[in-house]
């Protein structure tokens, strides 16, 4: 009976002046009918936690909104992450860049003609930082 | 609930049930045939579907079907409260029943066990 009134003690106080001395005789029947104590208890935890989330659906909404705004700021920090590291790493590739060409360079003079690239137009080649085509 | 929304309901044929869960839906068949309190409820339910409700499901969906004003709680006697079901609760009840039975017989069909 002890776990019981535990369990009980989790309902909201309103539920409690309500239905808790019914719940508690309730409680009592079912153990008298073979019911073990423990499973009438863990009924009514079951039932504290449903009852508290139905009653306050403001926190439910409050938690949904703060879980996509730390959704949506991790993506900003890591899109920010990327942006800022992106022009670092391509400083860091730029000295091993120099002094061989570049891919589309070397595709362009490659007799068989490598899909994607051969129909390209000229417009669309970028000059890289060692004045190359690529 | 004002009556036009009990009318709307019924004419609709909603299945304002299908969400409640089984409980909603054994707890209202068992209201049906009277008003109850909780202990008599798990047995009658226990009785007539094998059921047993347990006590915290009871309770959360006793709130659940109040709140829809499928059932109203009766005047307390000594501590237990008695609920009986609303006009609008037979309505949901039956919709849902009917809801049910449809599922029955095209299950019944597809499994060449015949539609009644």
């Amino acid at each position: 009976m002890r776990f019981v009134q535990t369990a009980l003690r989790c309902y909201p106080q309103r539920w409690q002046s309500r239905h808790g001395a019914e719940a508690v005789e309730l409680a009592r029947l079912l153990m008298r009918d073979g019911t073990p104590a423990r499973s009438i208890a863990w009924s009514y935890f079951k039932g504290a936690a449903t009852t508290r989330l139905v009653l306050h659906p403001r926190r439910r909404l409050r938690a949904a909104v703060g879980a996509l705004l730390a959704a949506a700021c991790s993506l900003g920090v890591s899109l920010v992450m990327l942006s800022s590291s992106a022009p670092a790493s391509a400083a860091n590739h730029r000295p091993s860049h120099e002094g061989r060409h570049c891919v589309a360079d070397s595709t362009a003079r490659s007799p068989v003609p490598i899909r994607g690239t051969a129909n390209k137009p000229a417009g669309d080649s970028v000059v890289s930082s060692h004045g190359q085509h690529c | 609930m004002a009556p036009g929304d009990v009318d709307r309901r019924g004419a609709g044929g909603q299945d304002v049930l299908r969400r409640a869960g089984d409980a909603s839906v054994l707890i209202l068949t068992s209201l049906a045939g009277g008003s109850k309190h909780g202990y008599a409820l798990i047995k009658d339910i226990k009785a007539f579907a094998g059921v047993e409700l347990g006590p915290g499901t009871l309770y959360g969906a006793l709130d659940r079907l109040e709140r829809l004003d499928l059932i109203e709680a009766l005047p307390a006697e000594d501590r237990r409260h008695p609920y009986r079901i609303t006009p609008a609760g037979v309505t949901a009840l039956r919709a849902h029943l009917d809801s049910i039975e449809r599922v029955r017989v095209a299950g019944r069909l597809r499994l060449g066990l015949g539609g009644i």
